[in-house]
């Protein structure tokens, strides 16, 4: 294979870029000088090797806990579940919350074989147990898609027997929508919005 | 509304050929298997974006050819002929893509660009809604709510959606818990769809009858909504909400042997009978041809009833050589029902000239030989 399409096919692989955006970025590559590139390429290294999963919330971390976790001035008494470890980000950038995170790295999703078991559900209930009464709110901030929405039940169900209250980001994310994705003052009013389920 | 113009490109046998409409309609003649359904189904195709023959989309695109497409200007049918929209679908062969567009702009889902030819097809395997088996029915009425009725696609397609992944948790064993968490969003969209069935059935069953009656000049036919879920005397969205819940209660051992869920509006059905004085005749199961005919034109009857009462629009009628199989009593009086209804714009198919019989001397003759219309 020709490091051309090899480079192409992987970057063809990223969410986003079909096979012609891959083909320009690998011709812009190659125009620009060598420097640019090893800087891109030593970005990427940096990060595979640096990036590490969050022991305690599945959040991405440089260290064994991330910096939420570490840090002594959030609200322990608050946790927010998120399917995936960048709409941590998401919600950090409103600025708005205080609070704990929980990453689930996915949703209910049968058809593709996801269940429970493939979530970080029982890491969560674990969390929730083991604060002893400390955790008292749960905000489920899945995605509003119809599997996010029965992730949201599920998990409720879940928790609400652990005692904690647990709480749903208001409406007006749009449905189906990846926090990644919505403005955050949207965000920041869902939360300021949310509900008890 | 009226179709004004249209366009086609490569849809079946039809070539390329720009056509104008006059107002009141055109009579299609030609022998068989020149392409005269072919041109009803590509004039609905704009109304649905998909074929009224069940057909796939691969299928609809000329010999030897990779793209097809179907352009049509929508007209108002009121006296003043006000352009109203141009909608156009195109799908590529290759990739399997379909494009559909409403004066120039890509609709964000196909569900908003749905409808806007206001158009009914009469066509002879129509008798398939009468004879075919339950599922035949729900797709007629999803069809007729989905255009008709605010809302009702958006909560059918959650329903569809939500469905397949409750299912997929009972066939592969998921825990109790897991199916229950699909519930929820189970009963507030099928209750949705129950509720406008109910509403289109109860509503359309007096005139489906007024209709049947006229054309057969004997008993009274009906239509009789039987959904999965006991509802009777429910008479809101959440009354219904709370009898498809409860069924799931009752049900959930069978579901979990089984694998999949046994109530909800995906086990609807819509029984069509006589009503006789001393018993009650399904047709599906004891009608004759005829009757069986007769009542699937009085869905059709209804469905038209449904454009003029809930969108206010004088429906676009298409005929597919309609009255080649009834006889002639009851074709005569079909014609005659329909005449009194006021039709705005007519397109028929027939075989002979002599065959058309309705608004005779005002509709356009034209003729088509081997996919070629000549006006
Ligand atoms: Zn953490």
């Amino acid at each position: 294979m020709s490091v051309i399409k090899q480079l192409t096919d992987e970057l063809s692989r990223l969410p986003g870029i079909g096979s012609k955006t891959a083909l320009r970025l690998v011709h812009h590559l190659m125009k620009g000088s060598k420097e640019e590139a090893g800087q891109l390429s030593r970005a990427i290294t940096k990060l595979i090797e640096n990036i590490k999963i969050c022991k305690e919330c599945g959040n991405f971390s440089e260290d064994e806990f991330c910096e939420v976790c570490t840090n002594p001035a959030r609200d322990r008494s608050v946790l927010c579940v998120v399917e995936e470890a960048y709409e941590v980000g998401a919600i950090e950038r409103t600025g708005q919350y205080r609070g704990m995170f929980h990453v689930l790295g996915g949703r209910l999703s049968p058809l593709d074989g996801v269940g429970p078991e493939e979530l970080n559900v029982a890491a969560l209930l674990r969390r929730i147990t083991e604060s002893q009464g400390e955790i008292q709110e749960v905000i489920v901030a899945t995605n509003a898609s119809v599997e996010g929405e029965a992730t949201a039940v599920f998990l409720e169900r879940e928790i609400r027997s652990l005692g904690p209250c647990v709480t749903r980001l208001a409406r007006g994310i749009p449905v189906g929508s990846d926090l990644e994705y919505v403005d955050g003052t949207t965000i920041a009013q869902a939360l300021v919005g949310r509900r008890e389920m | 509304m009226r179709l004004s113009g249209l366009v086609l490109r490569h849809f079946r046998n039809l070539g390329s050929q720009d056509l104008e409409f006059p107002p009141e309609g055109v009579a299609l003649i030609g022998d068989n298997a020149q392409g005269k359904s072919n041109f009803l189904e590509a004039i609905y195709y704009l109304e649905t974006f998909r074929s009224f023959r069940g057909a796939r989309d691969e299928q609809l695109v000329g010999f030897g050819q990779e793209v097809f497409r179907v352009a049509g200007i929508a007209s108002s049918s009121s006296p003043d002929h006000r352009r109203v929209a141009e909608v156009t679908a195109a799908f590529e062969r290759k990739d399997g893509r379909k494009k559909v567009s409403v004066d120039g702009t890509e609709p964000e889902r196909l569900g908003e660009a749905l409808g806007r030819l206001a158009a009914v097809v009469f066509s002879p395997t129509d008798v398939d809604l009468v004879s075919g088996g339950p599922k035949e029915r729900r797709r007629f009425l999803d069809m007729v709510l989905s255009l008709n009725e605010p809302g009702y696609l958006s909560a059918l397609q959650e329903y569809k959606k939500i469905l397949s992944r409750r299912n997929a948790s009972l066939k592969e064993g998921y825990s109790g818990s897991v199916v229950m968490a699909w519930n929820q969003g189970l009963i507030s969209s099928g209750s949705k769809v129950m509720w406008a069935r109910k509403n289109w059935i109860e509503g359309g069953t007096q005139t489906f009858g007024d209709y049947y009656v006229r054309v057969s000049e004997n008993a009274r036919a009906r239509m009789t909504y039987r959904p999965s879920v006991p509802s009777v005397g429910a008479n809101s969205v959440d009354e219904i909400g709370e009898a498809i819940r409860g069924a799931l209660a009752d049900s959930s051992d069978r579901e979990r042997r089984m694998g999949t869920t046994l109530v909800g509006p995906h086990r609807d059905e819509v029984r069509l009978h006589l009503e006789r004085a001393d018993d009650d005749l399904d047709l599906r199961d004891y009608g004759s041809g005829g009757q069986r005919r007769t009542a699937a034109l009085a869905l059709r009857l209804v469905e038209a009833w449904t454009i003029r009462k809930r969108r206010n629009e004088t429906p676009l009628i298409l005929l597919d050589d309609v009255f080649a199989e009834l006889d002639q009593g009851r074709s005569e009086r079909v014609l005659e029902l329909m005449e009194e209804e006021e039709p705005g714009q007519v397109v028929l198919t027939a075989p002979k000239e002599a065959d058309v019989k309705i608004k005779k001397d005002k509709l356009a003759l034209w003729r088509i030989s081997a996919g070629r219309i000549t006006t």
